[in-house]
């Protein structure tokens, strides 16, 4: 397997990953609404998945750029510099006494990120094939 | 409605006197409803409001209906079981009287279009104003009761008076409640409801019915509890539950005095006769058994409170109020925690006759991780150790009066508190002033003068270390709550610290430039900290309200911590407080009415466990009119006021007042839109229902407020202590803080401030409109936003005003500034001091207002603070009432 394949068969692990952490949050909050857990525990539960979230989204968006795969990188970068935003501010930990007013706004958040990871995993599919296809017919 | 209306505007306009006198001049058409409207004091005439007004005209009127359920009521012992009071449908009263509404509705089209709402009773008629003909602002129109709630007359088992909740319990903004969910979007009113289970701080004040034998009576799928409003069914061995419409047993014991051991008349139980009640639970509402009553105070021994005198007069006054904090069993404990840059603990022995023991001191300088120095001692019963505690209490200020340590480790002390009280709960108070700077939790200076007035003022509203957010979650796990009493003379973060008793439903009480030595400051500190520390606290309370099939409880406002997305959990249950519920209709209602119940699940201080429930009971409407004639100003208002609050914390004071001012002009946009026959041209008059009339000036008033206000003069503190007060004062107190009461004193009638006849409470002088053209330059006046009171001497004040008000020969010899009246030996000084102290008395707050005497050729900066207070005026940065009613009229016709 070629540089470029490798890349992108590392970013469709990482776009799976996204996409479980995604799934699982959104799930999380339709259990916070139905009220099957509480607040103090959900909270206690997330916050540890929030920083190594942003972290490996970080690391693939640090990958892309080191290997001059900018477009890539480009696509990624608006959510890339909202969670590393979040962090810098220092307002990314889920905060149990107003998840009930900001749940609504989490979940929107999850789902946009879903759908992103969901299509950017395609996308990661399509130019691995592509690289492979390409390193064949060199 | 609107059509019958315009002529008789029309007509009107020319004596804006007396638009709407109803009484005098008998409108066209008449209605019950208009009828109880112009009963009980009409809109646009000063009157003193009726309590009876919250009744309904069906309700209330005697006769065929009453006593038809009143002979069933008398047979009902003797069978046993009671015949369905559904029998009043029946009796050739009801059907009277449906046909005499039937002729009286004339022209109103309620009803019409109403297919799957029972027979609809006539509601609350549309009253249009111009609200830019309405100058001044009838202020008598805010201690109005909202406009009548209009059921059935069969709408409660048992017709008695006490059967919907009275308005100070609880509420709702939609008198009417709009069927569907559609038509609540379209009327852009908001529909919530302003909930407060206790209107007093001691039960004895104001008195509620118990059910003491422990058969409640729930329903099996929605948990409500019984009420009033619910139906009997197969001759009574069944109930149906009005939430949600499922039939359950009516339990055996519920027609039988267990106490008595005889059969009873289950019409005559409370729970069918009151809508607020109080349940004696049965131990099936435990968690553990009734917990003591605990109180922990964190006094601040910092050289910043030896300085002001804070310490010693916190613990006179902890220890003068000892006798009075609720100790009916005997198991209130009490324990002190000192903290400068060290904490310090006192162990105090229980008293015994045998020897004597001394009280110690445990200094632990350990602050990044605080442990308790010895087991026990540190948390006493009142009881046991009471000389001991008087004898600590009266030593504490000698023994720090040399401290000069100048750190505040507040987080810790905090932290010591909780693991102090943590098995138990209780409550933390603290009394502090200084900002926390060492330890944990520990805050920084961060009040630039430069962000004032700027987009970034808004993160100094915001808590700036999560210290007293997750310390908030950790002691709603263990039941205390924290209530700080803040005294600082420079910045103390009351942002940061007054989040922990915003979720833990506690309080925030801020003194700002308290000093011990003026002896108001003492009187009004040991006031309201006696006060606090006296009333009858709950305990261990959630909160949870339900509504019938349709509805949902949206979200909640106030100072607590939600559990779950609709219960939210109480430490401890203040009873100073209010709440607001937003709700959402989920489902096309098809009732004529529906009920709403909130239920608090509590211990009380006297170790019993409780649940206090409220009733009320509100019709639907499929018309926008009845939405709109039906809305309560007040409730809206407070609504309105939450949400803006809510915004000011998370977004900024510039939104919070964007959001005040696009709500109030979407209202006055569908108003014209959709209930404006006659709205044309760019000239049309800003019209508005009646009932809402003073909803602009509240607006108005709430973007002037000192909490929401642009300006780049007021300091943050004083801010967040201003939003804390409005996300928490019940309605009727928050109508007086963002619209303060103005009296004038010189020329008052005769009879006010003098004892009345009947009830023996003095009379208040007619209030005023708040603006500088009411104030003479010879007057003497009063303005009272229930935290402060002004005395305003004119430039001009005659000298025998003076000498009688004051004992001073002259203006330049009255004292300005914080003050007070003093006693003098002639009827105008009399008259004046009542009704100071009638502004100042309360029953259901602790608040005791300072009173500032404010000359008018006397320091410029306190006349300017008192006319902020003036606000139908043009302040620098805001409208006045008459161009701001303008700027809604330039919105809404374009």
């Amino acid at each position: 397997m070629n540089g470029p394949a490798c890349i992108f068969a590392f970013s469709l692990v990482i776009s799976a990953i996204e996409i479980f952490t995604q799934i699982f949050f959104t799930i999380m909050f339709s259990d916070l609404e139905s009220d099957y857990i509480n607040p103090i525990d959900l909270c206690y539960r997330l916050n540890n998945y929030v920083l190594p979230e942003v972290a490996i989204h970080t690391f693939l968006g640090t990958v892309f750029l080191l290997n001059g795969y900018f477009f890539s990188l480009l696509i990624n970068m608006p959510i890339l510099t909202f969670s590393i935003n979040k962090v810098y501010t220092n307002n990314y930990l889920l905060d149990a006494t107003d998840i009930f007013k900001t749940v609504r706004n989490h979940k929107k958040e999850s789902f946009v990120k879903l759908g992103f990871f969901l299509v950017f995993f395609f996308f990661s599919l399509y130019r691995m094939i592509m690289a492979l296809v390409d390193a064949d017919n060199i | 409605m609107a059509s019958q209306g315009a002529p008789a505007h029309s007509r009107r306009r020319l004596y804006p006197q007396q638009q709407y006198d109803f009484s005098a001049q008998q409108p066209p058409v008449v209605d019950p409803a208009a009828a109880a409207y112009s009963a009980s004091p009409i809109y646009g005439q000063s009157g003193q409001p009726v309590a009876g007004g919250m009744f309904t005209p069906a309700t209330a009127i005697p006769g065929p209906v009453s006593s038809a359920v009143g002979s069933a009521q008398i047979g009902g012992p003797q069978v046993g079981i009671n015949p369905a009071p559904s029998y009043g449908y029946n009796t050739p009263g009801a059907e009277a009287m449906a046909g005499q509404f039937g002729q009286m509705n004339l022209g109103a089209s309620t009803g019409a279009g109403t297919p799957a709402a029972a027979p609809a009773l006539p509601l609350n008629s549309l009253y249009n104003i111009d609200l830019l003909h309405q100058m001044p602002p009838p202020i008598n129109d805010l201690s109005l009761p909202p406009p009548p709630l209009i059921l059935p007359p069969t709408a409660s088992v048992t017709n008695s008076p006490d059967s919907n909740a009275p308005y100070e319990y609880m509420r709702s903004t939609l008198n009417a409640i709009p069927a569907t969910n559609s038509l609540l979007k379209k009327s852009k009113l908001p529909f919530a409801l302003v909930i407060r289970p206790y209107a007093s701080l001691l039960d004895k004040s104001k008195p509620v019915q118990v059910v003491g034998d422990t058969v409640i009576c729930r329903c099996r799928r929605c948990r409500a509890y019984i009420n009033p409003f619910v139906q009997f069914l197969e001759t009574g061995n069944r109930w149906k539950c009005n939430m949600c419409n499922l039939t359950n047993e009516v339990p055996s014991t519920f027609d039988f005095n267990v106490i008595k051991n005889i059969a009873s008349n289950r019409y005559d139980r409370a729970e069918l006769n009151h809508s607020v009640v109080d349940f004696i639970a049965p131990p099936e509402y435990m968690v553990r058994p009734p917990q003591p009553l605990v109180y922990v105070f964190v006094l601040d021994i910092s050289v910043n409170a030896i300085k002001n005198g804070l310490l010693a007069t916190a613990v006179r006054t902890i220890q003068e109020s000892l006798d009075r904090i609720p100790n009916k069993d005997g198991r209130t404990r009490i324990g002190l925690i000192g903290v400068d840059s060290c904490l310090h603990y006192f162990s105090i022995p229980a008293s015994s006759e045998d020897y004597v023991s001394e009280p110690s001191l445990l200094v632990c300088p350990d602050i990044e991780d605080p442990f308790l120095p010895v087991p026990e001692n540190l948390l006493v019963t009142l009881s046991n150790s009471r000389e001991n505690i008087d004898n600590l209490l009266s030593r504490l200020p000698d023994m720090f009066a040399q401290n000069t340590n100048q750190n505040n480790a507040l987080g810790s002390a905090l932290t010591a508190a909780y693991k102090l009280i943590s098995p138990v709960g209780g409550k933390i108070v603290c009394i502090t002033a200084s900002l926390p700077n060492v330890g944990i939790g520990k805050l920084e200076f961060r009040d630039d003068k430069k962000f004032l007035g700027t987009n970034k003022e808004g993160t100094l509203l915001q808590t700036a270390n999560s210290f007293y957010k997750s310390f908030a979650v950790d002691c709603n796990k263990q039941q205390v709550s924290v209530d700080m009493f803040l005294f600082s003379s420079s910045y103390q973060d009351v942002a940061s610290l007054s989040s922990l008793p915003r979720f833990t439903a506690g309080q925030t009480h801020l003194y700002p430039g308290w000093s011990a030595s003026r002896s108001e400051d003492a009187i009004k500190f040991a006031h309201e900290l006696g006060e606090h520390l006296s009333q009858e606290v709950a305990l261990e309370a959630v909160l949870r309200v339900r509504g019938s099939t349709g509805l949902r409880m949206n979200a909640f406002y106030g100072n607590f911590f939600n559990r779950s997305s609709d219960l939210c959990s109480f430490p401890t249950f203040p009873r100073d407080q209010s709440y607001v519920v937003e709700v959402s209709i989920d489902e096309t209602i098809n009732k004529s009415w529906v009920p709403i119940q909130s239920a608090v699940l509590h211990t009380t201080c006297h170790g019993e466990r409780r649940i206090r429930v409220t009733t009320i009971a509100i019709p639907t409407t499929n018309l926008l009119q009845d939405v709109y004639a039906s809305a309560d100003q007040v409730a809206i208002t407070a609504y309105l006021t939450q949400k803006a609050v809510e915004k000011a914390l998370s977004s900024g004071l510039g939104d919070a007042r964007e959001y005040l001012q696009t709500s109030l002009t979407t209202m006055l946009q569908t108003y014209k839109k959709d209930l404006m026959t006659t709205n044309v041209g760019a000239s049309a008059p800003l019209q508005f229902s009646a009932n809402l009339r003073m909803l602009p000036l509240l607006v108005n008033a709430l973007i002037k407020h000192v909490g929401l206000r642009k300006s780049a003069q007021i300091p943050s503190d004083l801010r967040s202590a201003g939003l804390c007060l409005l996300s928490t004062l019940p309605a009727v107190h928050l109508v007086k803080y963002i619209h303060p009461d103005f009296f004038s004193l010189h020329d008052m009638p005769d009879e006010a401030g003098n004892p009345s006849e009947e009830t023996g409470e003095i009379i208040l002088p007619p209030k005023l409109n708040l603006t500088a053209g009411n104030i003479a330059t010879h007057g003497l006046y009063l303005i009272n936003d229930g935290q402060i009171l002004f005395l305003w001497v004119g430039r001009d004040a005659v000298p025998l005003l003076i000498e009688d008000v004051f004992g001073v020969p002259s203006l330049q010899h009255v004292k300005a500034g914080k003050a007070e009246v003093p006693e003098l030996d002639n009827p105008m000084n009399q008259r004046v001091r009542s009704i100071i102290a009638k502004c100042r008395e309360s029953k259901d707050q602790i608040t005791w207002p300072n009173l500032y005497i404010v000359r008018e050729d006397g320091d410029p900066a306190l006349r300017l603070w008192a006319s902020t207070f003036l606000i139908e005026d043009k302040s620098d940065q805001a409208l006045s009432y008459y161009q701001f009613l303008g700027q809604l009229r330039d919105k809404v016709n374009n």
